[in-house]
């Protein structure tokens, strides 16, 4: 008779793996796990910041972290949007605002509409139908309390070193046991691990081993089977460089995108700086040059210190292997383009937890596992790819060689029926959906031919009444909500008072 | 603006009025015209006596007052399916139009009854259904719309006469502006370059021509099969039944769903309406002789038959793509699975509503066909693989039919679902599809699979809270439903149908 899972060993470091170690815990602590995290040397610099979507919160909900001290802990700025600007040549910037999908069949919607406006000489840009994006331009954090059918949500820019130290804390006062060290040797036993070895000669046995080691993927990266599949060939940038800036002020309630010619740039505002990034191809340019263009990059003076590091954008081509699950960059990676970098460890997790294998002596489950998380690695690298894909920078290598490459059928697809018809073919496990996509391809400059042929059912006079009702309550949700250096102070004003409230 | 889409449908069974009227009422006149050929030599097949509840959006979608539509379909309400000795000879189960366990907890319930059941627990999950207790004590009322209420969990279906329906759409399609034409197809003609359907030429000698063609023609396929010589994918190595003997008799209890009940060589039908019942046996004449079959119906009815049987012949099976050139085929010209789920009016009715919003223009945009054949291909495969576990999952070992789907191999999509489930009571979610995991569920466990292991999340409650907290809610339920109206009593009130009502033609309903 197989037994149930007792043992689970956590190896990674920072954020990725007090996630996953905080989320396990919260679940099966209960039901009596013992979980251990080896807990490997840090890969964050005091310059990282993580840039993250609006599920998060979701996540912070579920094992009991409060939000406001990502505020008064972490910097953490809330995010309504992310701003594209220098993608498409001449064209102007735009805003992937983060709304909340329309419920189901809500009917035609206003994409539709928008299409055939367009068509028809309508001026307004799409993204002023995005309550995100409009929130965005104007410093306001989305909080629709109301159950209105117009809903945004924000995600937060924040200290990757705060937020680990955060979560750490977190995690460690649930009870979680955890040691500093290094993985020396992995004992495996078919395609199992029997142990692990740590630097200072202890072995390690478990029932079940996460890794959430990021890229250096120290359990999975030694499993047979579980290959790095590299996706350069569609994703050039393979060199990432982060430094800070000053804190904007007022602060934005959006980061910042710019394409230049051997990659891109972006600014993440934070409550004490904003976070630099640049992701660049090595081929094209040399971490150097990059550093020295950064201040003209950016539009600001660059301070202190810079950080260079590698990038390798790919799947496993497992990423459960026996008793080895990959969780977060260890699993998939990409860059920080779209705000995915702790949504692939979110991702993972939530899976993780949803398949929680039964017993220790088959994993069925690894197999529905490996499955989901590779479509939704690629529907994700079908999303970035997509900036790459339609951008309108001509005579330069990167962005000719980006616009020339054939792209992967799930996002040919994609790219054909939105041309035809301005709409999209979602897939299982998307991330991201129609709002998202359509943001993105409209804000690329890829316009429908044709539109939804039900919109002509409604009267031009109708047609144009919906168009405005929807922009003037976009902009009346819009005003009341609070200006972002508002929210920040807001929330740190709360928790003081609660925290010297009596009783 | 250009010349509207001249649109032509060929046949006027349920799926060619369903798309006509959807067509003629959702797309405005300066976008398309819709024209109908049928001939009223040639009986229709009339699928689907039972419906599945996405059939009220559709209603809802095009401007169709339910009571109204009820009264004239002489419809009742449907809350599931029961499936009598399916799984093994004696078993009796729902298949409910809603959740087990409390609302937006399904994820976890059906783990938490797994644990509760070793815990001693000896309460069948249907017992956490509203919509299977409901069905089960033959009540009925509308879903309360607050998201929270324990009786918000469900939805409904119909039970009604396919042959009023399609009398009732055609009434509203053409007052809505689709021209009718009476006459029978003696030849296709098409374009000697490009093969697309040109027009269709009449026995009377009139000319139809269109610019996208739908082919409603049903099992002869005549456009998208035999002129498109799209290829015919056959799958009755998975679903053997071949033949369906369908026969009215006089109404007896109302009950608010469909039973289906596993036969010799099959299964039987009772799908209860307003003013009689529909009856039928679904069965494979590898493993019972037709007559045999009648002879079995007739002893099994439970009141006197109205009618001799009527038989049906069929293979379970979809042609390769369902628009080919500028031709759609919706219903049985594109495919046919077996009414064991009450999917043909789904399958119809899904195709319109992905072919209206992709609509191409003069010329196809192949970019148009492709979305829709994969979403289509999405639905067919799903269904398929959900109705084939019904078989599968027997251990009934008294019949010939029963011992050799035991055996079959299945497609491996399914065989990962259920070796999955039997190991973790895990059931995979799918974005496009009909069946929610609710569904599979039902079946799963309904069929005698109970699973050996359940979420170790599921373990994190104390397990006395746990029994105390499903009995309590077993006990909720069982109460709010003794509120509710009994469903002809509900009936009577909503959409009671006037006697006067001719019953519907002689045409064969599955």
């Amino acid at each position: 008779m197989n037994r149930r899972i007792e043992r689970v060993v956590v190896v990674g470091a920072d954020a990725p793996a007090w996630m996953a170690a905080a989320a396990l815990q919260r679940s099966l602590g209960g039901a009596g796990l013992q979980l251990r995290v080896i807990e490997l040397p840090t890969s964050i610099q005091p310059v990282d910041a993580y840039s993250a979507l609006p599920e998060l919160a979701g996540f912070h909900h579920r094992i009991g972290l409060e939000e406001d001290l990502l505020f008064s802990l972490c910097n953490a700025v809330p995010i309504a949007g992310q701003r594209f600007s220098n993608w498409s040549g001449a064209a102007p910037p735009f805003i992937h605002g983060y709304d909340r999908s329309p419920p189901p069949g809500a009917g035609l919607g206003f994409t539709q509409l928008w299409i055939k406006g367009r068509q028809k000489g309508l001026r307004t840009d799409f993204e002023n139908l995005s309550l995100g994006a409009v929130a965005a331009k104007a410093g306001r954090v989305p909080m629709t309390t109301q159950e209105t059918e117009l809903r945004a949500s924000f995600g937060y820019n924040i200290d990757a070193g705060a937020y680990s130290a955060l979560l750490r804390h977190f995690t460690m006062r649930g009870g979680v046991a955890s040691k500093a060290a290094t993985v020396a040797d992995v004992e495996t036993e078919g395609d199992r691990i029997s142990a692990i070895i740590l630097g200072d000669g202890e072995r390690v046995e478990a029932d079940l081993f996460i890794d959430a080691s990021g890229p250096r993927a120290v359990l999975i990266g030694r499993m047979a089977g579980a290959e790095f599949e590299s996706w350069r060939e569609w994703l050039p940038c393979d060199r990432l460089l982060v430094a800070s800036a000053k804190a904007l002020k007022p602060l934005p309630a959006f980061s910042q995108i710019s394409a230049f010619r051997q990659g891109w740039i972006g600014l993440f505002p934070l409550q004490d700086r904003t976070a630099v990034v640049a992701a660049y191809d090595s081929r094209q340019i040399s971490d150097q040059a990059v550093l020295e263009d950064l201040p003209a990059l950016a539009s600001l003076p660059i301070g202190g210190e810079a950080v260079v590091s590698s990038l390798a954008q790919g799947v496993r081509r497992r990423t459960w292997v026996g008793n080895c699950v990959a969780v977060g960059e260890s699993a998939f990676s990409l860059e920080p383009l779209d705000a995915v970098q702790l949504h692939i460890a979110h991702y993972c997790i939530s899976q993780l937890m949803t398949l929680f294998p039964v017993e220790t002596g088959t994993f069925p489950e690894a197999e529905l596992y490996d499955r989901t998380i590779r479509r939704t690695a690629i529907n994700l690298r079908d999303f970035q790819f997509t900036h790459y894909k339609l951008n309108r920078r001509f005579d330069m290598p990167l962005w000719d060689g980006c616009r020339d490459a054939a792209p992967p059928e799930t996002l040919q697809r994609k790219l054909d029926l939105f041309a035809a018809r301005g709409r999209i073919p979602l897939y299982d496990d998307e991330t991201f959906q129609e709002q998202a996509w359509e943001s993105l391809f409209i804000g690329h400059g890829l316009m429908p031919q044709s539109y939804d042929p039900r919109v002509d059912a409604v009267p031009e006079q109708d047609h144009i009444a919906q168009m405005q009702a929807r922009l003037n309550d976009i902009v009346g949700l819009v005003g009341t909500m609070p200006l972002v250096d508002d929210f920040v102070v807001g929330t740190e004003l709360q928790r003081q008072a609660e925290a010297t409230a009596p009783g | 603006m250009s010349e509207p889409l001249d649109i032509v449908i060929l046949g006027g069974g349920t799926a060619g009025w369903m798309a006509a009227t959807a067509l003629v009422s959702l797309i405005p006149p300066n976008r398309c015209r819709v024209r109908l050929v049928e001939s009223e030599e040639i009986g229709i097949v009339g699928v689907g006596e039972a419906t599945f509840p996405e059939i009220k959006n559709f209603n809802d979608a095009i401007g169709i007052d339910e009571a109204e539509m009820m009264r004239a379909t002489r419809a009742a309400f449907k809350l599931g399916i029961e499936f009598v000795d399916w799984g093994f000879k004696g078993s009796r189960y729902t298949h409910p139009f809603g959740v087990h366990g409390p609302v937006g907890m399904d994820h976890i319930f059906h783990h938490r009854w797994l644990r509760a059941r070793h815990l001693g627990l000896t309460s069948d999950i249907e017992e956490y259904s509203f919509a299977a207790q409901a069905a089960r004590n033959c009540r009925f009322e509308l879903p309360e719309t607050r998201q929270s209420a324990i009786n918000s969990a469900y939805s409904y279906a119909y039970h009604f006469d396919a042959g009023l329906y399609s009398v009732y759409l055609r009434g509203l399609a053409e007052q809505r502006g689709v021209i009718r034409t009476e006459g029978k197809v003696q030849d296709v003609v098409q374009d000697p370059e490009t093969g697309d359907i040109r027009s269709l030429l009449l026995e009377s000698g009139e000319t139809i021509s269109g610019d996208l063609f739908i082919d409603c023609s049903g099992f002869r396929s005549l456009l998208l099969g035999k002129t498109l010589g799209v290829d015919w994918e056959d799958w009755s190595k998975w679903l053997p039944c071949d033949r369906a003997l369908a026969v009215p008799s006089e109404r007896d209890e109302l009950s608010p769903f469909t039973r289906s009940t596993a036969m010799e060589a099959g299964w039987r039908w009772r799908i209860p309406l307003q003013h009689r019942t529909g009856n039928g046996y679904v069965f494979s004449t590898s493993f019972i002789d037709e007559d045999e079959a009648a002879a079995s119906l007739m002893r099994n009815l439970g009141t006197n038959a109205l009618a001799e049987p009527r038989m049906l012949k069929f293979q379970a099976g979809r042609r390769v793509v369902n628009w080919a050139k500028n031709c759609v085929a919706i219903g049985l010209a594109g495919g046919f699975l077996e009414p064991l789920e009450s999917t043909s009016i789904y399958l119809i009715q899904v195709a319109i509503m992905q072919l209206v919003p992709l609509l191409p223009g003069k010329i196809v945009d192949p970019r148009l066909r492709d979305e829709f054949n994969r979403l289509i291909d999405l639905q067919y495969e799903r269904i398929r693989d959900f109705l084939i576990l019904h078989y599968k999952l027997n251990s009934r070992e008294d019949a010939e039919i029963w011992r050799y789907c035991a055996a079959m191999d299945v497609p491996e999509s399914l065989t990962r679902k259920i070796e999955l489930f039997r190991h973790s009571a895990v059931i995979e979610r799918y974005r496009d599809g009909l069946f929610p995991p609710t569904s599979w569920l039902s079946v799963f466990i309904g069929q005698g699979l109970i699973p050996e292991g359940y979420s170790p999340l599921a373990d994190a409650v104390p397990g006395e809270s746990l029994i105390a907290h499903m009995d309590r809610f077993r006990a909720e339920i069982l109460d709010r439903v003794e509120e509710m109206r009994r469903h002809d009593r509900f009936i009577d009130l909503y959409c009671a149908a006037e006697p006067s009502i001719v019953p519907a033609g002689p045409e064969m309903r599955l």
